[in-house]
């Protein structure tokens, strides 16, 4: 189902902080940061993504959840939460700060669908497979917020349900059932719209 | 119980799982640079009891001026800001990228636009330069004639890390850039936009 979210026990986790703070020790520091970011940066941009319409939004909420995560690392209790869950935590709150304060604008600027992983044999073919992702994310953006961040953290952040349910403290059963719900919704809006 | 499940549904799941989205390859640097800059940071006890008293005793000593001339004198470290790929010369393809090099109060030190030749969405070796310009705003006056005027906002320009700075452009069609200027957008004030 979904992907392999590293731990920071794991071989491949970002390096902890301790003592980064020392002076002078800006090499420690980097590493633990860019650890911290080549680990979850994928998953924190796409669950973004998938709740904004533009790159650079996505770009701006992705940068800012990072500098709190830098910020709070050394509050970070991995007894009570694996890194990837506090960090999704911190994700979803700086996406709702970024909501409320009305930053995003009414239009999509050309270029939206720049970040789009897709091997295209040809431009024609590139530019197809973006409308058809636009048309899928526009319907995304028209379902309730409660849908939607499920979809986004589903499909975006690629967590599987049981890794939802722990995100959200819901049992994998009501992930699953307000999984399809949402899908329901979203075909209904796809079909409308076509 | 057991869902009969739409067959429409596990094709649209299934469309869904092949979005994926790659962030900008400069992303994670750009927020190393924030980072170290100091953006985000909350000092330490031991460095914020340290500050208490330093300041205490430089307060006494030369009062709160001096203690703000010191600071506004000391050099920060500079952040890079790269971003890639919009159509700023109005060229067509979406292919130049941004270049900006911020210094402390979101100073912006130099600005370069240029064209993401080898399609690395970030400033490489092969890209060409189509504009360059340091501190002060600058203008290639011999591409002014007939340059088509368009503003990109609103975004984190400057490095102040809010996205409220917008990038104005007067581009000649289809590769020559005359002037590019940031400025800090200032809505509610109703006073003059910042210039960066």
């Amino acid at each position: 189902m979904g992907n392999h979210i590293p731990e920071l026990s794991d071989p491949e986790s970002p390096p902890e902080r301790t003592a980064s703070r020392r002076p002078g020790a800006v090499t420690d520091e980097s590493q633990a940061v860019e650890g911290w970011y080549a680990a979850y940066g994928r998953m924190v941009y796409n669950y973004a993504r998938f709740h904004l319409a533009s790159p650079d939004a996505a770009e701006d909420v992705t940068a800012e959840t990072f500098l709190k995560v830098f910020r709070a690392a050394e509050r970070y209790d991995r007894d009570r939460a694996s890194p990837w869950v506090w960090i999704l935590r911190i994700a979803r709150n700086t996406l709702r700060d970024h909501l409320r304060r009305g930053r995003l604008r009414s239009y999509v600027p050309i270029g939206a669908m720049r970040d789009l992983v897709w091997e295209a044999p040809s431009p024609e073919e590139r530019l197809i497979r973006e409308e058809q992702v636009a048309r899928l994310l526009a319907a995304v953006a028209e379902l309730p917020v409660r849908d939607r961040e499920i979809v986004s953290l589903r499909y975006g952040s690629e967590l599987d349900t049981a890794q939802v349910a722990a995100l959200l403290g819901l049992r994998e059963s009501a992930v699953r059932t307000r999984l399809w719900r949402a899908l329901g919704r979203l075909r209904a809006l796809l079909e409308g719209d076509s | 119980m057991r869902h009969e499940r739409d067959p429409r549904l596990d094709e649209l799941d299934r469309a869904l799982r092949g979005v994926r989205f790659e962030p900008r390859a400069s992303l994670g640097a750009e927020i190393l640079g924030r980072w170290r800059r100091g953006e985000g940071r909350v000092p330490s006890r031991a460095f914020r009891l340290r500050r208490i008293l330093g300041l205490a005793v430089v307060m006494g000593a030369i009062g709160s001026g001096a203690v703000l001339a010191l600071r506004l004198a000391a050099p920060g470290p500079r952040l890079v800001i790269d971003r890639c790929c919009e159509d700023f010369d109005l060229g067509g393809p979406p292919d130049d990228g941004l270049l900006i090099v911020a210094g402390p109060r979101e100073r912006v030190e130099r600005l370069a636009i240029y064209e993401d030749r080898d399609g690395s969405r970030s400033f490489t070796e092969p890209d060409a330069i189509r504009f360059d310009r340091r501190s002060r705003p600058a203008v290639e006056w011999r591409h002014l004639d007939r340059g088509r005027t368009a503003e990109y906002c609103c975004l984190d320009y400057d490095g102040g890390g809010k996205a409220d700075d917008a990038l104005v452009v007067v581009a000649r069609p289809p590769d020559q850039i005359a002037l590019a200027v940031i400025y800090e957008r200032n809505d509610t004030a109703r006073a003059p936009a910042v210039l960066r």
